[in-house]
């Protein structure tokens, strides 16, 4: 009997270390250090040679993206950079070479987020990982991707190139963790053939806007009367937003706020929360937009009741202008297609966010994209233990010619995003450079060039050029939802209150009512969030 | 008797190692992981944060709080109990139905009923997705708006609470009641056919025959059954997760205490493996009750006798 209680002994200790519970120090080795200077080809140069000198002829990286079916450059971006250092070292002489070994690309950025925290621990996540500004600070507070606050500075020049809102957004606690890829906003769109059957003249409506003078209540005015005189079926759709609602861009708009930099900590600003939240509700209650929006198919519902016409406004993002050329949501007619640029611009008009009242001012929303390292960047690489550093180092300036103004001009151009830099700004108005993206006449690889040239065909020209260049002013008026870890559970919050008063289940002030109950239902959610003001007595909407 | 023991130790060590290796220490581990900030799968670093009782507090605490607690509760209580019942008694009716007929046709039949088993989970959801869709590109409305039965389509997942309800119940069911058919049919299978031609020789009839003879043999499989599927529909939460997170159903009538709990760790941003073990303790704790009182009620220990050596 004692030898079998020895063997159960023996059982449990073996399974607790083959657990991994115990066990696995790390030994200590020497590890080769670079200098990064600034200058690009010098860095690269120096780089490549103390690869070569530790016997590595080939260095593997993979890049996870995702996105709407336009927005593959987000990986072949990482594909691009590799080429053009890769032709660098050849051109010095150094035979070593980067092998994107794996371009992952899928649709929900949700869903590539989950992937990437369950599997980076294993050491089975992409090297480069771009993905929403949003989920940077929980990967940043988990040490999951690299803190480049240092190289930076060596790029500063590069750094000072992007738009100072975006680098922000790429920061967690002061640390820079990753360069801004691309960005958008959210414009209102108008049917400009819905609003001529109702009189609505649409000229210098966009300068109104800016001014603070058109306001939710005309809005509202506008969708009733067009709904009432049969001009469209429905007076207002929107996005139906999920993690990161779209729709939060009300509370910017009513004057609001969703964090606190004092305290580190996120804000319900009940007024304003009320106001978004009764303006979602009237228009509901009085038939201008579906109280089942929350469940509506992108594909089937929400896109072709935009484009066929059938609303005269819509709450939309940059990027629909070219996904509505490149998919199928037009049936009127018969066979479903996509529209022509020329239909587009013919049928919308586009304009900020409107301010949410009298005294406020007009907003858009960003959800900036950000290329971020894995921590273990190049951790199937030999030697990694001891070339550490200079496989990081290459990770940085794998993502600083990524960022090249050329290869963020044709993600702009293709996905119509906003570009990040305004070097990439200035060459999306250069008619010889787009004419050169449209035959695919650029320094770009093979690889790269096939798996955009579907997408060029269908999105490059002056048209699609001319709305980026236009829209572009947005984004001095934009937001960004907070970097918080506690956002997300936060705006879900948000999520089930519009759609409960949206389908009537709620009035205004009981929804606010639950969304302060279901913060304080959770003790960590409590603690990071501020529940500041109360519900406004004698608000009044659409106002005179 | 000391070289029994040996031998015995002998024969049984790979499966005591097994049931340590793949039972026994996943188990303290979860109980453990339950006790720490383990979240974001960041096992180097939270593994070692001991916070005792923390995760436990923050469930109890939201479960007192949370003002669409109740309606998860109602859910979980109607969800489990009906579709129970369906996945047990629709069971034993094909296994029956079935029995009856020729072996050829029953095959067919039962494959049938195996689709929505068979079926991955996203693309069967998908399915019923399209099929009971709110506006009017659901199948279900746009069929009945053609017969002119309805003017407007009708959200039936937002009909709360037993639109929701139904949806979950008739999905789930659907692929829960082939488990059912497949153990009941097996043990129907067994039961000796000399007593079913000598019951139709004394002229009993298909419901004598099965309420008389059948049923009361395979009374164990229904008690396994039984138990079984009340701790699988207890914990299961896929198909309900793809269809609240498609707006098909309710979010509050279309959650039930697993998949509460499941957004809660895993659907906010973080993925809070602590919180989520601790339910995964609480849910076993409430799983082997449920399950030790379904033994008790129905008698399990009268059953487990001695054979009396008449086959």
């Amino acid at each position: 009997m004692r030898a079998a209680a020895l063997w159960l002994v023996a059982l449990v200790v073996f399974g607790v270390i083959a657990s991994g519970c115990i066990g696995g120090e790390e030994t200590k080795t020497s590890s080769a250090e670079v200098q990064l200077t600034g200058d690009f080809t010098k860095d690269a140069v120096e780089i490549g040679k103390i690869l070569e000198q530790n016997g590595v002829k080939e260095v593997k990286f993979s890049a996870w993206g995702s996105g709407d079916p336009n927005s593959v450059m987000r990986v072949y971006g990482i594909v691009e950079a590799a080429r053009r250092i890769n032709k660098i070292w050849a051109d010095n002489g150094i035979n070593v070479k980067i092998v994107i070994t794996d371009t992952h690309y899928v649709a929900s950025f949700q869903d590539a987020y989950k992937e990437y925290l369950s599997k980076q621990p294993l050491g089975q996540a992409g090297d480069f990982f771009v993905n929403s500004y949003a989920f940077l600070p929980t990967l940043a507070d988990e040490g999951y991707i690299l803190d480049i606050t240092d190289y930076a500075k060596a790029y500063q020049s590069v750094i000072d190139d992007f738009y100072p809102s975006l680098i922000e957004a790429s920061k967690y606690n002061g640390k820079l963790y990753g360069l801004p890829q691309d960005t958008e906003a959210r414009p209102l769109y108008i049917r400009k053939d819905v609003a001529a059957k109702i009189g609505f003249d649409l000229n210098g409506l966009d300068e109104k806007v800016k001014n603070g003078e058109f306001t939710w209540s005309d809005i509202y005015y506008w969708a009733k009367k067009a709904k009432d005189e049969g001009a469209a079926e429905w007076g207002l759709i929107h996005r139906k937003g999920s993690a990161h609602p779209d729709l939060i861009q009300f509370i910017f708009a009513f004057g609001g706020r969703l964090y606190d930099p004092n305290t580190g900590k996120l804000v319900v600003d009940v007024p304003a929360v009320y106001k978004w939240l009764y303006v979602e509700w009237k228009f509901a209650r009085d038939g201008l937009l579906p109280e089942d929006i929350m469940s509506w198919d992108w594909a089937k519902q929400i896109h072709p009741t935009v484009v066929e016409g059938r609303t005269l406004f819509d709450i939309g993002g940059t990027w629909y202008w070219t996904e509505w050329q490149t998919k199928q949501y037009y049936a009127k007619g018969g066979t479903p297609r996509g529209l022509k640029p020329e239909e587009v611009k013919e049928w919308f008009y586009y304009t900020l966010f409107p301010a949410g009242e009298k005294g406020e001012k007009p907003v858009t929303l960003s959800q900036p994209f950000v290329w971020m390292i894995n921590s273990k960047a190049g951790q199937l690489n030999p030697k990694y233990d001891e070339l550490k550093d200079v496989y990081h180092k290459l990770a940085f300036l794998m993502l600083i010619k990524a960022s090249d103004p050329d290869i963020n001009a044709i993600h702009s151009v293709i996905s119509a995003h906003l570009p990040v830099r305004k070097a990439a700004a200035e060459l999306i108005k250069d008619e010889k450079w787009l004419n050169d993206l449209k035959s695919l006449n650029l320094d770009l690889s093979d690889e790269v060039k096939n798996n955009i040239r579907d997408i060029v065909q269908a999105t490059v020209n002056p048209i699609n050029a001319q709305f980026l260049a236009d829209v572009s002013y947005m984004l001095e008026y934009t937001h960004l939802a907070p970097a918080h870890p506690k956002y997300p559970a936060l705006a879900d919050i948000f999520k089930e209150a519009v759609d409960k008063v949206l389908r009537g289940e709620m009035k205004p002030d009981e929804a606010v009512n639950y969304i302060i109950q279901k913060v304080n239902a959770d003790p960590e959610l409590k603690d990071a969030v501020e529940i500041q003001g109360e519900i406004p007595k004698d608000w009044k909407f659409p106002q005179g | 008797m000391r070289g029994k023991v040996r031998d015995l130790s002998f024969f049984l060590s790979p499966m005591i190692i097994m049931v340590f290796l793949f039972y026994l220490i996943p188990l303290v581990m979860t109980v453990y992981i339950s006790m720490t900030r383990m979240r974001n799968w960041n096992v180097d670093r939270y593994l070692t944060e001991f916070v005792g009782l923390y995760n436990y507090d923050r469930l109890f605490y939201m479960f007192q709080h949370d003002p669409t607690f109740k309606a998860v509760v109602l859910t979980t209580l109607v969800f489990v109990g009906i579709t129970l019942m369906i996945n047990v008694f629709g069971g034993l009716a094909l296994a029956l139905a079935t029995f009856f007929i020729n072996e050829k046709s029953a095959s067919s039949y039962r494959l049938l009923w195996l689709l929505p088993r068979m079926s991955p989970i996203a693309v069967y959801s998908l399915v019923w997705y399209y099929f009971f869709h709110g506006s009017e590109i659901g199948t279900l409305n746009s069929v009945l708006m053609h017969l002119g039965l309805i003017s407007e389509p009708i959200p039936w997942g937002q009909v709360i609470p037993w639109g929701a309800w139904s949806i979950i119940i008739f999905v789930n069911g659907l692929v829960g009641v082939s488990f059912g058919m497949i153990v009941f049919t097996s043990a129907l299978n067994q039961i000796p056919r000399e007593l079913v031609v000598a019951a139709r020789v004394d002229g009993a009839s298909s419901w004598q025959i099965s309420r008389r003879i059948l049923i009361p043999m395979i009374k164990w499989h229904l008690l396994y059954v039984l138990t079984w599927q009340f701790l699988s529909l207890l914990t299961t939460y896929p198909h309900l997760f793809l269809l609240v997170q498609w707006d098909l159903v309710n979010r509050d009538y279309g959650t039930t205490l697993a998949l509460y709990v499941f957004n809660t760790a895993f659907g906010r941003g973080e993925q809070d493996q602590g919180l989520a073990a601790a339910a995964a303790v609480i849910l076993s704790i409430i799983g082997i009750i449920g399950g030790f009182v379904t033994l008790k009620v129905l008698k399990f220990e009268r059953m487990m006798r001695r054979p009396r050596g008449d086959f």
